[in-house]
């Protein structure tokens, strides 16, 4: 393996995910989590640009990092909560379990991706991948696409109706 | 150029001439901030019967941005006791990176430009919400009510002007067949700027953008006769001086990005193509930043409770038709 400037990017990007991640479980404080994820997905994208896959790169940084965030940091403001909250300890057996858990996750996936070998096979994906999406998504999987939009719709009419009862309950109460 | 140094293998070599070229550019930003600063109060001066600044630099003031970020370098940096020091030093870092990313895809001409990006325009407003994440922090990091709220309206405010914002775009996408920003300016060589083509997505772009530049008339998350000062309220000294220089970097931006998508680049009018590429974009260029300006001086603040109505029940809806209406023509007139 030779030091490339691929391998140089990868490696930091790699790194800030992996940073962002650990750091997302280990503060304390809720706001700095999200701070923290902020990193990860953005570092995400990087690695989606190295595999030149730039639309989904712009899509993640633009629905992760840029919307759902936000609405996560909304929802965090917006409602009460203590930052001082001792989690519950559990006893010594649980940790035992939790860390064979861990152990065994990461020997299966060690064993799953060490010798694994894909076909480096000569495609064109990584050209105009926009239009190769677009096409795709409306000839090939237009009724997947089509089945999504109306559970999206179904959320957006759920979100409205439960936004909308509230508001008649301030007015009863006026 | 550019585009052979992209293609080339990475280096020590190649990675400082890259290094080089975004300092230079760094540079060029910085100084249309001072000068954009300074003509921004001198208009604003001439609009409203006074002469704006008119002392440090000659009789026109030239210095006068200098003078004020000198003034904000020597400042005393306040970090407030009850703060969330962590994340009140990273947010202003957070507000002014992306502001320079996104210049990374802006061409200037057919020439002078940095990465030629396949989705070029979703790239900018990709990483310009970036921003919004750190407004917010500093908002709740200042630790602050008016910071807060100024931190909250400034979030909703871009979020939902976001999505009018590339609603209108779409119909130029949809006649340009790209997302590349060179493509763009490329099919309004054979057709006509955009403007002509797509005068609905104009308007709903100018006025999606101001919103999104945070300035008048929707300034609300800024609004000094009720928030103070918004989100930077705590703010002093440089890490003030980076939420101001990311809007005006943005300023810039999205002066570029409108002169790209509707008055086409660097295209010369008819019969007047000796003059260059580069005196085009910059006459389209400040044209734009100009009624930007004007725009300050002439309307007065929207509502809060008109804001969120006016995204999401005039200008979206406008959007979503002019998409339905330019489908309709691309396919009966333009096959």
């Amino acid at each position: 393996m030779t030091l490339t400037g691929e391998f140089f990017a990868f490696m930091s990007l790699a790194l800030v995910a992996v940073i962002g991640g650990v750091l997302l479980l280990n503060l304390t404080n809720v706001i700095h989590m999200v701070v923290a994820l902020v990193f990860t997905f953005v570092s995400i994208a990087g690695i989606y640009v190295l595999l030149s896959a730039e639309f989904l790169a712009v899509i993640q940084v633009m629905i992760y990092s840029g919307a759902i965030t936000i609405m996560m940091l909304f929802g965090i403001m917006l409602t009460r909560h203590h930052g001082d909250e001792e989690e519950p300890k559990g006893g010594r057996l649980r940790k035992l379990v939790l860390l064979l858990g861990v152990l065994g996750f990461g020997a299966a996936v060690y064993f799953g991706i060490y010798n694994l070998d894909f076909q480096a096979l000569p495609n064109t994906l990584h050209e105009n991948n926009t239009e190769q999406i677009g096409v795709a998504l409306y000839s090939q999987y237009i009724i997947p696409f089509e089945l999504t939009s109306v559970i999206l719709l179904a959320a957006l009419v759920g979100a409205i109706v439960l936004a909308r009862k509230d508001d008649e309950k301030e007015g009863d109460q006026e | 150029m550019v585009q052979d140094l992209l293609e080339s293998s990475a280096g020590l070599m190649n990675f400082s001439i890259f290094f080089v070229l975004a300092v230079v550019l760094l540079f060029v930003i910085l100084g249309f901030v001072t000068m954009a600063i300074l003509a921004e109060r001198k208009v604003l001066g001439f609009m409203q019967g006074r002469y704006g600044p008119a002392h440090v630099g000659g009789k026109w003031g030239l210095l006068q941005s200098v003078a004020d970020v000198v003034k904000l370098l020597v400042k005393e940096d306040l970090i407030p006791k009850a703060a969330d020091k962590p994340l009140f030093i990273l947010a202003p870092v957070i507000a002014f990176a992306p502001s320079f990313m996104v210049m990374a895809t802006i061409p200037l001409t057919d020439k002078l430009q940095f990465a030629d990006l396949n989705v070029g325009f979703l790239y900018y407003i990709a990483i310009s919400g970036l921003t919004i994440v750190g407004m917010l922090m500093a908002g709740w990091a200042s630790n602050n009510k008016y910071s807060l709220l100024g931190g909250m309206r400034a979030a909703a405010q871009m979020i939902s002007y976001e999505i009018p914002l590339v609603m209108s775009v779409l119909g130029i996408v949809l006649l340009s067949g790209s997302l590349n920003l060179n493509d763009i300016v490329e099919t309004q060589q054979n057709s006509g700027w955009f403007i002509l083509w797509q005068p609905i997505a104009f308007i709903v772009f100018f006025i999606a953008a101001t919103a999104e530049l945070n300035r008048v008339p929707f300034d609300l998350a800024e609004a000094e006769n009720e928030l103070v000062a918004g989100f930077h309220t705590e703010y002093s000294g440089f890490r003030w001086a980076m939420f101001m220089l990311a809007e005006y970097v943005y300023m810039f931006a999205m002066s570029a990005l409108i002169t790209l998508l509707f008055l086409g680049g660097w295209l010369p009018l008819p019969f007047l193509g000796f003059i260059p590429g580069a005196v085009w974009f910059a006459l389209k260029f400040s044209v734009v930043v100009y009624i930007l300006i004007w725009f300050r001086a002439t309307f007065p603040r929207i509502r809060a409770d008109q804001l969120m109505e006016f995204a999401w029940k005039v200008l979206l809806p406008v959007a979503l038709g002019n998409i339905f209406l330019t489908a309709l023509i691309k396919e009966f007139f333009l096959k």
